[in-house]
């Protein structure tokens, strides 16, 4: 099984990519390449949502695609949110410590809180940023 | 008891041996003296009785001289007769009476004429009579009629005068006319004096005078009560032999003497028959030499007395110092030295005694505190020697070793050394989970340098141990760290096996060791082993190895020199044959019995022979108890591309799921060996290597043991450094240490190796405790 991708973009603040499968060297530029695409989609100081509910498997290579994603979301102040890892991504990531806590969830429902939130801050002007 | 003294002895000595010589000297000189005071006494005693007798010889021939002369002149004149008697009487005192008389026929009437006598009274006067008044007529008397034929006058027998109660001795001289005896003159003495002339005689005390007649009755005597007895028979054959003027009585006839021996002198008195005779008692002679030599003996044996105490107290003074050496020397033989001795009173015999027995003490104080001190130093030596016996003994580990994980093969090892320290090691320990490193080596030397030495290449080895792959590895590091700062130029050979527990593969290395014996059931025989150098000598050595594979029920021994060279009384050595077929009567024992049996054997054959060099057996036993899933899951080689790379995975993961691996470890196993793989294509290769990745998966126990192999450049992912964890990837610029990093999280063991044929990984992943453990 390999990687398969579904790029979901409700609104300009937000754009979810689903990955099922694989993300490894081998599928890495696959998702590389997914990233390029949905990421001008995505307005400045907007959220990328990484939805890793399907996602079985992670290796470095994968590793190394999200730290890209991230870097161009924080270059644009936006936010990287990893949404319900599975329990072998969830330890590769804590092995290398690759997010910080606050920022990966387990259900969308948490996500859309955390999200309301931080639009009530933005909106009362008390912005917070990573 | 008081014979122990040698001042008791010597004095006893002294005394009767000066005791002797006084007593002979002194009854020498006793009888010498004795002898001749005896001589001295028969001179003198025998002048004395010839002036005796002289002096009453003179006296008696006054007497018979005026008899005669008054025989002469009375003769033609008898009318003066009573005249000149009176005068004579008068002018001589020793006269008792003077009596003329003539027989009655010389007269012309018929008659006799006058017959006067003068007696002397007991007053000293004179008083005269005529005996022809006597109521017996004179001429009829003995007297008269004997003293007639007396013409030159004779001295009669003495008789007792009834008159005068007296004891009388008379002399008569003849008168004649014309050539016949008309009448004769009698003058009479009395042996009262005769007795006082004997009394006036000078004479020694206790000695006394006598008069024999001429029939030999005493006539007179000293002591009055003998006076008319019969001389001692013996006295009158002596005095019957003219020439012998002494003779000694053996008991003195005279009751006052009290029988005791006498000497008895005498001398003829002229003029008479009779003997004067002087009686000496023996004693009397000898009474002064004796009193002299009781005084002398007492004297002498004062002396002697003193002459003993003198010894005693001189010979105890002398030897007072030797009783103290005495005591000293038995306090010394008690142990006790430490003593003062009195200072030598003089530099005699003693004297240099006590300086020299003074001067042993001390030597023989310090001889013992040496001795003491090297025995203490010894002790420390000898328990520090055991201290580091037991230190070393401490090094080696257990002498039985099983694997208890999956008893695979069991190891026995033995070793004896020649002294308290020794030179020979040998030492076994598990290199992550399936590896087990066996070494057997043997120092240079022998004792403390050998054993520090040897001390040191355990240690050494053992922590080398950790980062060497292979036994030539652990050997060439082991022999740089032995060469660094060798000045001694000690050296040690060794044999380094590693042994991969779950398949029986046993690497071998060694550095000039002797080679290792492999025994089974078809045989025994030397493992040809290529040998590098001995450890500590050549820095840049290298250590070829050799591969087994260790079949069911086979045992590689390995030993020392102190088995082949061991030597018997007749220094003949053990050598590997007889070693050989020791091992060769032994077949398919177990690793003790194949060990104790060889050391048994060699004990045998040293007999007596003392052990020269350090013993050590090491025998490895190779069960292989391995059970059904120690199996070789796959063995794949691949090229070095990505897509056979995840081909492989794929391959992997399907075997590991065919057994049942539950998916988190198959996910673990997948990720440590795709960032490996990847790692080897992207990085690993050259223009004309690297492109071959060889993959070797089994399940031991427990366990999933994965090897991987790759011809490209040599990269260690153990070396790599862990990349800084910020808690956000984006952080770094570069995220390429991560891979490593999870694959050093992931594996339970991990280890690399790299040698001619390229990198060696060696992967090792638990099944029952799932890998994920927070790293």
């Amino acid at each position: 099984m390999t990687l398969r991708l579904h790029t979901e973009s409700s609104s300009p603040i937000r754009t979810t990519i689903h990955l099922h499968g694989r993300l490894d060297a081998l599928t890495f530029t696959e998702f590389d390449s997914a990233a390029q695409v949905a990421m001008p989609h995505v307005a400045d100081g907007g959220t990328m949502v990484l939805d890793l509910s399907s996602l079985e498997y992670i290796s470095s290579a994968g590793l190394r695609s999200i730290a890209k994603i991230r870097k161009s979301m924080r270059a644009r102040n936006g936010h990287t949110l990893l949404l319900n890892p599975q329990p072998q991504v969830r330890k590769v990531f804590d092995i290398v410590k690759a997010v910080p806590v606050n920022e990966v969830f387990a259900s969308t429902q948490e996500l859309d809180d955390y999200l309301d939130h931080i639009q009530r801050q933005i909106m009362e002007g008390t912005g917070e940023d990573d | 008891m008081i014979l122990r003294s040698i001042a008791s002895r010597l004095s006893l000595w002294v005394l009767a041996g000066s005791a002797l010589v006084f007593v002979t000297a002194g009854s020498l000189l006793f009888y010498r003296v004795q002898a001749q005071i005896l001589q001295q006494s028969h001179e003198q005693a025998t002048a004395l009785a010839n002036e005796a007798g002289n002096r009453i010889e003179q006296r008696l021939t006054r007497v018979a001289d005026t008899t005669r002369i008054l025989a002469t002149v009375i003769g033609p004149r008898p009318e003066d007769a009573e005249g000149m008697l009176r005068d004579a009487m008068t002018r001589n005192t020793d006269l008792a009476g003077l009596a003329a008389v003539f027989s009655p026929e010389a007269s012309s009437a018929g008659a006799p004429p006058n017959a006067p006598f003068v007696g002397r009274q007991d007053d000293g006067s004179l008083a005269s009579r005529d005996m022809r008044d006597d109521a017996k007529p004179y001429w009829e008397t003995p007297w008269f009629l004997h003293g007639l034929g007396c013409t030159q006058g004779c001295w009669q027998q003495h008789f007792h005068s009834q008159s005068r109660h007296r004891e009388l001795i008379n002399y008569s001289a003849a008168m004649s006319r014309a050539g016949h005896a008309v009448g004769l003159v009698n003058a009479d003495v009395t042996l009262d004096w005769l007795r006082g002339t004997l009394q006036g005689l000078e004479k020694p005390t206790g000695a006394y005078a006598f008069v024999l007649d001429q029939n030999g009755t005493y006539l007179a005597h000293d002591n009055p009560a003998m006076v008319g007895l019969r001389g001692h028979p013996a006295l009158l054959a002596a005095v019957a032999q003219h020439q012998a003027s002494r003779v000694r009585l053996a008991a003195a006839q005279n009751p006052l003497a009290m029988g005791k021996p006498v000497w008895i002198y005498f001398s003829p008195i002229e003029g008479t028959n009779w003997r004067f005779g002087l009686a000496m008692p023996e004693d009397l002679i000898y009474a002064g030499v004796r009193q002299a030599f009781v005084v002398a003996f007492a004297a002498g044996l004062l002396a002697l007395l003193a002459l003993t105490l003198v010894t005693l107290v001189v010979t105890r003074r002398t030897m007072a110092p030797l009783g103290t050496l005495t005591s000293s020397a038995e306090q010394v033989a008690r142990g006790a030295l430490t003593f003062e001795l009195p200072p030598a009173p003089r530099p005699d015999e003693v004297g240099r005694l006590t300086e020299a027995f003074d001067r042993m003490r001390k030597e023989l104080a310090l001889h013992i505190a040496e001795l003491t001190r090297n025995a203490r130093e010894q002790q420390r030596l000898a328990s520090e020697l055991e201290i580091a016996h037991q230190i070393q003994t401490s090094l080696l580990p257990g002498a039985h070793y099983l694997d208890s994980g999956c008893e695979n093969f069991e190891l026995h090892a033995l070793l004896r050394p020649a002294r308290a320290v020794g030179g020979d090691l040998y030492s076994y320990f598990m290199l992550g989970e399936q590896r087990f490193c066996v070494m057997v080596g043997d120092v240079s030397d022998k004792g403390i340098a050998a054993g520090l030495f040897m001390a040191r290449t355990i240690t050494l080895a053992k922590s080398l141990a950790a980062q060497a792959r292979t036994p030539q590895q652990l050997l060439s590091a082991l022999n740089r760290e032995l060469c660094r700062n060798n000045e001694s130029c000690m050296f040690v050979s060794l044999l380094c096996g590693m042994l991969n527990t779950a398949t029986g593969e046993l690497v071998m290395a060694s550095a000039g060791h002797e080679p290792p014996v492999l025994c089974d059931a078809s045989g025994v025989h030397l493992v040809e082993l290529e040998t590098g150098a001995a450890l500590g000598l050549d820095e840049d050595a290298g250590y070829p190895f050799r591969r087994l594979y260790l079949q069911p029920g086979q045992t590689v021994l390995m030993y020392t020199d102190g088995i082949t060279e061991a030597m018997n009384a007749e220094q003949r050595m053990y050598g590997p044959e007889r070693m050989l077929s020791c091992l060769a009567q032994m077949p398919g024992q177990g690793a003790a019995d194949l060990a104790e049996g060889l050391l048994a054997a060699v004990d045998r054959f040293a007999a007596d022979a003392d052990q020269a060099d350090d013993i050590t057996v090491l025998a490895l036993n190779w069960h292989h108890a391995i059970d059904h899933r120690s199996a070789l899951v796959l063995d794949l080689t691949a090229t070095a591309t990505m897509n056979d790379v995840f081909d492989a995975l794929g391959r992997c993961d399907a075997s590991l799921q065919a057994r049942g691996v539950a998916s988190t470890v198959r996910e673990d196993v997948r990720l440590v060996l795709e960032e490996l793989m990847v790692n080897m294509v992207e990085h690993g290769r050259t223009p004309d290597a690297g492109h071959t990745i060889e993959l070797h998966m089994r399940m031991a126990g427990d366990a999933i043991l994965i090897e991987l192999h790759h011809d490209g450049r040599p990269f260690d992912p153990l070396q790599v450094p862990s990349p800084a964890l910020t808690g956000d990837i984006a952080d770094h610029d570069d995220v390429g240490g991560f891979g490593i990093h999870l694959v050093r999280a992931m594996a339970n063991d991990f280890s690399y190796s790299h040698d001619e044929l390229g990198n060696h990984l060696q992967l090792r992943f638990h099944i029952t405790h799932p890998a994920g453990a927070t790293p």
